[in-house]
C-alpha cells in the first residue's frame, strides 16, 4: 500500500520517524515505555530535550540514556477555556519533577482535578497519535 | 556610536478589527507619519517589520517589503523582518537603534502587526501552539500561555504571600488607564469585585488577570541625532538597551518566580543609560498577566524581591507613587497583537517624554520599556530619556 503523504505544517505533532528526524530513537524508546535523552560521551552532559549535538562541548558523539519514568507532581493547573482542538476540557497541565535538576511541563491525563495534589507521584503515559507516532504525558500512579 | 532618537509613534485602533493585516499596517503607518509634522516616507531609509503570526495566520512571509510598499517607503539602507514572539517589536527597535547608531542608516521605521481574529477563533489557538517548544512542550496542548502563568502565580503566592486581590489591583489600574486611551482594546473600567468575580480561566487566573487576544499594528520611527533635530529641538533619545534569553524548553527555565532574563538584561540597560531604577519616571512593562507585572516590579528593581504585591497595594506603581507603570493600560487593556507590542509601548513612552500622552506623567524625563516572550524565555529592555 502506498504511504499517505499528509501536510505536516498544519500538524501539531513532529515527524518522528528515521526518515524525517535524527532523534527518532527517542520515539522508538517511548513506544516501548522508555523515557530517554542523549548523553554526551565526551563531556558527560545530559541535556533535555535530546540532541544531535552536545550544547556544552559541541561533540556529536552522543548515546541514549534512560530517564526515570516516574516523578513528583510539583504543581498543576487546569485550563477550562481556550483549549486547543483535539484536547479534552478541562486540560490539566503539570510540572513533573522526574529527578533533581529536571522538571518537565506535561499534560496530566486520566485524572480529575479534584483527585490531584502537589507532591503526589505520577508516571509516564505513552499516547498513540496515529499509526506511526506516539507522544508522552504523565498520569497519577495508582 | 551616534545618538538615536524616537521621532514618531502611532498605532491603529486595537481590538477585534474588521480589517486585514495589511489594512492595519497602513493605518498604523499613517498615524505614525501624522504624528511628526514634516516627516514623509521619503525621509525613511530603512524599515524593520515585526510580526509573530503573519506566516501562520495570513499565510504571508516576507512581510517587510509589503509594509514598505503599503507606506510608500523605498528602503535604501535597511529592510528585514524580526520575530521574537511577543518581544518582536522591541527586538526590532533594538536592531534599528544599533543600525542607526553605527551609521548604516539614518531614519528607520519599525512597524509591527498581528491579526489574531480569524473567522474560526480556534485557528489562532491552534497556531499559537507553534510558540513554545513545538516538539516537546506544545504537544501537551500548551497553546495560549495562561497555564504557565497560572503556575507562576501559584508559586509566587506560595513563596512570597502575594494575593489574588493584589493581582486584581493591577487589572483595576490598567483598565482605569485604558479607559481614556481610544486606541486600547478594552476601555471598560472595572472594580475589584468585578475582577475577583470574573470568569475562571486557569485558576488562580481569572478573566481580568489575562490580556485579551487582539488585532493590531503599531509603528515608531527612529532617527540619528542630526535628522531628529530637524524635527525636534529637544529629541527623545534611546539611552540604553538590554536583552537576555535563558531558555526555550520549559525544563530549562531557571526559576518561575525570579525572571533571570530580566536580572541579566536590566542592569545592562541601566548601566548603558547611566540611570538607576529609582530614576525611572514611567514604565511600560509586559503585563501579559497581572502576576507578570508584579514580578516585573521586583526584577526590574522598582522594589525588593517578593514585595511586588505590596508595591501595587501601596499605590507605588500608580500616579503619585514611585514609578507610573503602564499608563497606557498595558497589555491587559490595550491588548496583545504579539508582533506589534514593542512599537506600541515605545510610542506611549515617546509621548510621555514628549509631554503629550493621554495619561501624562507630569515632568517625565526617563522611561523604561520591558517586553517578554514565550515560555517566559527572554526580555528586551529599552530606556528612553529627554534632556531638560
Amino acid at each position: 500500500m502506498e504511504e499517505k503523504i499528509y501536510w505536516s505544517s498544519i500538524d501539531l505533532f513532529p515527524l518522528e520517524t528515521e526518515e524525517h528526524n535524527r532523534i527518532f530513537p527517542f520515539y522508538e524508546n517511548l513506544r516501548q515505555g522508555r523515557f530517554t535523552t542523549t548523553k554526551c560521551k565526551g563531556c558527560g552532559a545530559q541535556p533535555w530535550p535530546p540532541r544531535v549535538v552536545c550544547p556544552e562541548c559541541m561533540s556529536d558523539n552522543l548515546e541514549w540514556v534512560d530517564l526515570p519514568t516516574t516523578g513528583i507532581l510539583d504543581t498543576f493547573t487546569v485550563e477550562e477555556i481556550g483549549v486547543p482542538m483535539g484536547f479534552e476540557t478541562p486540560l490539566i497541565h503539570g510540572l513533573v519533577k522526574i529527578k533533581d535538576g529536571l522538571t518537565l511541563f506535561s499534560r496530566i491525563t486520566d485524572a480529575k482535578p479534584d483527585g490531584l495534589r502537589e507532591g503526589m507521584k505520577v508516571k509516564l503515559k505513552v499516547i498513540p497519535i496515529d499509526r506511526n507516532r506516539v507522544i508522552y504525558a504523565f498520569t497519577p500512579e495508582k | 556610536m551616534r545618538r538615536v532618537a524616537v521621532i514618531a509613534g502611532g498605532m491603529c485602533k486595537w481590538g477585534v478589527r474588521k480589517a486585514s493585516l495589511r489594512d492595519m499596517i497602513a493605518e498604523a503607518g499613517k498615524e505614525c507619519f501624522d504624528d511628526c509634522a514634516g516627516l514623509t516616507p521619503k525621509d525613511v531609509d530603512g524599515l524593520l517589520f515585526s510580526s509573530a503570526f503573519a506566516e501562520k495566520n495570513q499565510f504571508q512571509t516576507h512581510g517587510a517589503p509589503l509594509a514598505a510598499e503599503l507606506l510608500g517607503i523605498k528602503p535604501t539602507n535597511l529592510i528585514g523582518k524580526v520575530e521574537l514572539l511577543c518581544g518582536s517589536g522591541t527586538a526590532a527597535i533594538h536592531l534599528a537603534y544599533t543600525h542607526i547608531a553605527c551609521g548604516c542608516s539614518d531614519v528607520v521605521m519599525v512597524i509591527g502587526a498581528d491579526k489574531l481574529y480569524l473567522p474560526d477563533k480556534r485557528e489562532t489557538y491552534w497556531n499559537i501552539q507553534a510558540a513554545c517548544d513545538r516538539d516537546f512542550d506544545c504537544i501537551h496542548g500548551l497553546g495560549v500561555p495562561p497555564p504557565l502563568f497560572a503556575m507562576i502565580a501559584k508559586k509566587h503566592m506560595k513563596q512570597y504571600g502575594t494575593t489574588e486581590e493584589q493581582m486584581a489591583m493591577v487589572a483595576v489600574k490598567s483598565h482605569r488607564n485604558a479607559s481614556k486611551n481610544k486606541f486600547a482594546h478594552l476601555q471598560n473600567i472595572v472594580t475589584m469585585d468585578e475582577v475577583m468575580q470574573s470568569k475562571r480561566i486557569v485558576p488562580p487566573l481569572k478573566l481580568y488577570d489575562c490580556c485579551p487576544v487582539t488585532d493590531g499594528a503599531a509603528a515608531v520611527v527612529l532617527a540619528c541625532e542630526e535628522r531628529a533635530k530637524e524635527f525636534y529641538k529637544n529629541p527623545v533619545y534611546i539611552l540604553g538597551i538590554g536583552q537576555a534569553s535563558t531558555h526555550k524548553n520549559s525544563a530549562n527555565m531557571p526559576s518561575f518566580t525570579t525572571w533571570e532574563h530580566i536580572k541579566i538584561a536590566v542592569p545592562k540597560a541601566y548601566e548603558r543609560a547611566g540611570v538607576k531604577p529609582e530614576d525611572i519616571d514611567v514604565a511600560e512593562v509586559h503585563d501579559c498577566f497581572t502576576i507578570s507585572e508584579i514580578i516585573e516590579y521586583e526584577d526590574l528593581g522598582f522594589c525588593e524581591k517578593g514585595e511586588g504585591g505590596k508595591f501595587i497595594e501601596r499605590g507605588l506603581a500608580d500616579f503619585g507613587g514611585k514609578v507610573v507603570v503602564n499608563p497606557s493600560g498595558g497589555l491587559l487593556s490595550c491588548g496583545h497583537p504579539f508582533g506589534a507590542q514593542g512599537e506600541r509601548q515605545a510610542g506611549e513612552l515617546f509621548y510621555q517624554l514628549r509631554g503629550d500622552a493621554v495619561n501624562q506623567v507630569e515632568g517625565a524625563k526617563i522611561a523604561l520599556q520591558h517586553t517578554m516572550s514565550g515560555f517566559c524565555s527572554d526580555s528586551s529592555i529599552t530606556i528612553y530619556g529627554r534632556e531638560s
